[in-house]
């Protein structure tokens, strides 16, 4: 048994699956560029990331060492800070998304390349986290561990990384 | 005794091999009866062989002119989209399958995110944490993914260099409530 198909018939089907196919890799939208600006602007997230070096007993409240830094950002957009010790470097990219609840979910990735002061060994650990946070929650990061883990010695200092998130606009008021 | 008809028709043919050939032939030389009937077998094929072909080829020749003359044989042409391809049953629905699988492929490569492996632990206060092992080739990728190498804002901050920093245990992160801080 034969079936006869036109050429224009499997051309057809052929241009349908690259239009789904284009289709869904990108959707073009024509937007105002002011109108865009202005909802950027309405969603736009200040992030404040704080570094501390806190003493070993961490009964003190001045750290030995801190730093600030806050940055402009819009939902999906990741902002990067990087610290630079004589045998650390810490990257710390954080990610907010804006949940349907008006909250913010934080998608942050910590890198933390470390060089061993003895045998002078490199060492990489990349972690990634999702926090659903409130407006102004505070978020650490220990990118060499907690406080009070298990085999940590007195004596050592404790590198903490504080986030927060707050809208733009409200901080503005 | 004469040999069987048949026998005689594929010696006629060249069928029959020695010592039975030889043996016919000496009976034929000898019997009148067969070689008359052997002769008829011969002429019957000669009349086939070239009276009959003479009288079917002339009329069979001006028959196939006669079609040539108003049937062309340059085929009209048709349009490429207007083109009919025959397939099997079979075929055509493999093709079909074929398509269908295309489609479903591109759909589902356009949409996913090639991850290796990854584990995901809940934190108490709400947090997730993923830990991912993805081939050393998609490690780039990854990090692109989550604006690890293009992100576009990077502050640095700079640590004292009389400082001095040990690993105590594995990065942890969460909400500060997680980590209580030690009271005096």
């Amino acid at each position: 048994m034969r079936t006869r198909v036109h050429s224009c018939g499997i051309v057809s089907v052929l241009l349908a699956l690259a239009v789904a196919h284009a289709n869904g890799q990108a959707q073009g939208t024509d937007t105002d560029p002011k109108e865009a600006l202005q909802e950027l602007l309405s969603k736009a997230l200040t992030v404040t990331v704080s570094a501390r070096i806190l003493p070993p007993d961490q009964q003190e409240d001045t750290p030995v060492w801190n730093a600030e830094s806050t940055k402009l950002t819009i939902p999906g957009r990741s902002i990067k800070v990087r610290l630079d010790g004589d045998n650390v470097r810490i990257y710390l990219i954080c990610t907010p998304y804006l949940q349907d609840n008006g909250e913010v979910l934080l998608l942050a990735q910590g890198q933390v390349w470390f060089t061993e002061p003895q045998d002078n060994e490199n060492r990489y650990v990349s972690t990634f986290y999702s926090i659903p946070v409130s407006y102004g929650e505070k978020v650490l990061f220990f990118p060499l561990g907690a406080p009070g883990a298990e085999g940590q010695q007195k004596n050592h200092l404790n590198i903490e990384l504080e986030i927060k998130i707050v809208p733009y606009e409200k901080k503005q008021q | 005794m004469c040999p069987d008809r048949e026998i005689l028709s594929a010696y006629f043919d060249g069928e029959v091999s020695d010592p039975w050939a030889r043996q016919i032939a000496e009976h034929v030389s000898g019997c009148g009866s067969c070689r008359a009937w052997l002769a008829g077998l011969d002429g019957t094929r000669r009349a086939l062989a070239e009276e009959r072909l003479l009288e079917w080829r002339a009329p069979m020749e001006r028959v196939r002119r006669r079609i040539l003359a108003h049937h062309p044989v340059e085929r009209p042409r048709v349009s490429i989209w207007r083109r009919q391809v025959t397939l099997s049953v079979p075929v055509a629905g493999l093709a079909a399958a074929l398509l269908l699988i295309l489609g479903i492929s591109l759909a589902v490569v356009s949409t996913r995110q090639d991850l290796g492996y990854i584990r995901i632990t809940k934190a108490p206060a709400g947090g997730t944490e993923y830990q991912f092992a993805v081939p050393y080739d998609k490690v780039e990728a990854l990090l692109k993914s989550v604006g690890g190498s293009d992100a576009a804002i990077e502050s640095v901050m700079t640590i004292p260099k009389n400082v001095k920093l040990v690993p105590v245990g594995q990065p942890r992160m969460g909400k500060a409530d997680e980590f209580p801080r030690k009271k005096p």
